[in-house]
């Protein structure tokens, strides 16, 4: 019978004593960067892709298009491992440390970020065009008649509207995004579940080390679903709308993690 | 045609503000708008009627380019609205330019279309603020000015779904007439109202009519007869008849006219 290594266990998932260990604590911090950055960089990416493909001019519409069909089409690790790997033994990006005064951000981490916002951002698009296409035309026409361009009635009018709608998946995206960051592992950015493979290599104690692994990112869903919760009740408060689930229900529905794709 | 069609003085008269020249348009294959002909001069209250269907609003919404046309040409305050002509053929104009045009066209909708983000007095400033870069001080003074014309000064701070249906529609009026447009279009203004605010909207517009260019697409009868100058009656994507309200509702010229009429006054 298998042994389990309680001490060992406790040591790990116990925040103070797991965060003596720097692979563990640094992991931890990176894992919550990566997230919001990825998640940012998908956003801003996946507004200017859902334009493009709301474009009257057939050549935006097209790139989005094909953007869409590509980063939606193959799996996140292998744009990973191409965006990593390829870029590299080509010389076009050698993904080299970048100094940030203390801070060092490894060629991997960038490169793992990225890979994820430019995922994100395809998934995005069609979260933001669908909250743009829920807003009623006659929105866009009576700012149009007043005189605003696309330009200043999309971002005045309707996007402030459409964010409403936006904003309950984007969560839901989020919650994604944090437990997706460990596919990182695999080109060695060191994370949170990298900091974990490692340790378990010095002390090969899979089964605690990992059940502790999956504590740690239970713990930032858990957390991001009670803010997420805050935000969207903020939200409907505000504009008079019905209040989205409740914490529980979206705990326990699980319609809102997909996984790693 | 009761009005024989004016010669072209297009740009020289000033006093003409709307003047429309053989418009086509159509959806697909439908013929929506049949070769067009209005002239609408300062200070002019044209009402618009028609059965549903027979191109009225789309033609009002030519007027400020929010409909494209296939042919002929839209004059408002002098200029081709929505196309340049090359080489006699109609090239669509700039955004920028269609923009500023449309900044000096009022427009009130069927469904109001207030933004229901901002309040109402918000919604009133968004573009005087924005488009016309006036102080945000100087736009909500004008604004509760214009809030209080119409009759809302106590609303200023409600956001749309807080107030009636009837109090939307005249925050969508004083929005229009924030720009200070030297023409206002109205999209059957009355039609998404419960009957007992179409009044109060009717009364805005008819104290409006004493001192602006107005182009009213709408159902309401009395409103025509007490402030139009000049009643159009449009059916299939054609005038069929323009006059005075006296002489229209007095002595229909055409049959289509005559049956309308006695389909909606019963």
């Amino acid at each position: 019978m298998y042994h389990f290594d309680w001490p060992l266990f406790f040591q790990y998932i116990w925040p103070p004593t797991a965060f003596h260990d720097p692979l563990i604590r640094n992991g931890l911090i990176a894992t919550i960067i990566i997230s919001v950055v990825a998640q940012a960089l998908g956003v801003v990416l996946g507004l200017f892709v859902a334009l493009g493909k709301m474009s009257k001019f057939p050549l935006f519409r097209l790139l989005a298009e094909a953007y869409i069909w590509y980063f939606r089409g193959t799996p996140l690790l292998v744009q990973m491992m191409l965006l990593f790997f390829g870029l590299g033994v080509t010389h076009i990006y050698d993904f080299p440390d970048i100094k940030l005064g203390v801070l060092v951000i490894s060629g991997a981490i960038q490169a793992g970020t990225l890979a994820l916002g430019v995922n994100e951002g395809a998934y995005m698009a069609e979260i933001v065009r669908a909250g743009i296409e829920a807003i009623d035309p006659g929105q866009m026409e009576a700012a149009k008649s007043l005189g605003m361009t696309y330009g200043l009635a999309m971002q005045r009018i309707v996007l402030p509207q459409a964010a409403k709608v936006i904003i309950p998946p984007l969560g839901n995206e989020f919650n994604s995004m944090m437990k997706t960051t460990s596919l990182m592992e695999v080109i060695s950015a060191s994370e949170l579940f990298f900091g974990f493979t490692q340790v378990n290599a010095r002390l090969f104690k899979p089964f605690e080390l990992f059940i502790a692994a999956s504590l740690y990112y239970l713990a930032l869903t858990t957390i991001w679903s009670f803010v997420q919760a805050r935000i969207e009740s903020g939200l409907g408060e505000r504009k008079g709308a019905e209040r989205g689930p409740g914490m529980m229900e979206r705990l326990f529905s699980g319609a809102t993690g997909k996984g790693a794709r | 045609m009761v009005t024989p069609t004016t010669p072209s003085v297009k740009l020289a008269d000033s006093n003409i503000i709307v003047k429309a020249e053989n418009v086509n348009k159509y959806f697909g294959a439908l013929h929506v708008l049949k070769d067009m002909d209005l002239e609408v001069r300062r200070n002019e209250v044209v009402v618009i009627i028609g059965p549903s269907g027979s191109g009225k609003s789309t033609f009002l919404r030519c007027i400020n380019h929010l409909e494209k046309i296939n042919s002929g040409h839209i004059y408002v305050n002098g200029h081709m609205i929505g196309y340049h002509d090359r080489n006699g053929k109609l090239v669509e104009d700039s955004e920028r330019n269609i923009s500023r045009q449309r900044a000096e066209i009022g427009m009130v909708f069927q469904r109001f279309n207030l933004f229901p983000h901002l309040t109402a007095i918000e919604n009133i400033i968004e573009a005087p603020m924005r488009v016309r870069k006036i102080p945000e001080e100087q736009a909500r003074a004008e604004g509760e000015r214009l809030l209080a014309r119409v009759g809302l000064a106590d609303k200023r701070d409600k956001y749309p779904n807080q107030i009636s249906g009837g109090q939307q529609q005249r925050v969508a009026i004083a929005r229009a007439l924030a720009m200070k447009p030297g023409l206002m279009l109205f999209d059957e203004p009355t039609s998404a109202l419960d009957p007992e605010m179409i009044g109060e909207v009717l009364d805005v517009m008819k104290e409006l009519a004493h001192e602006m260019t107005m182009i009213v697409v709408s159902h309401e009868m009395g409103f025509a007869r007490a402030a139009a100058n000049r009643i159009v009656f449009v059916d299939e994507g054609q005038i069929i008849e323009q006059a005075s309200p006296e002489e229209f509702f007095a002595n229909p010229r055409s049959e289509r006219t005559r049956l309308f009429l006695s389909q909606i006054l019963h």
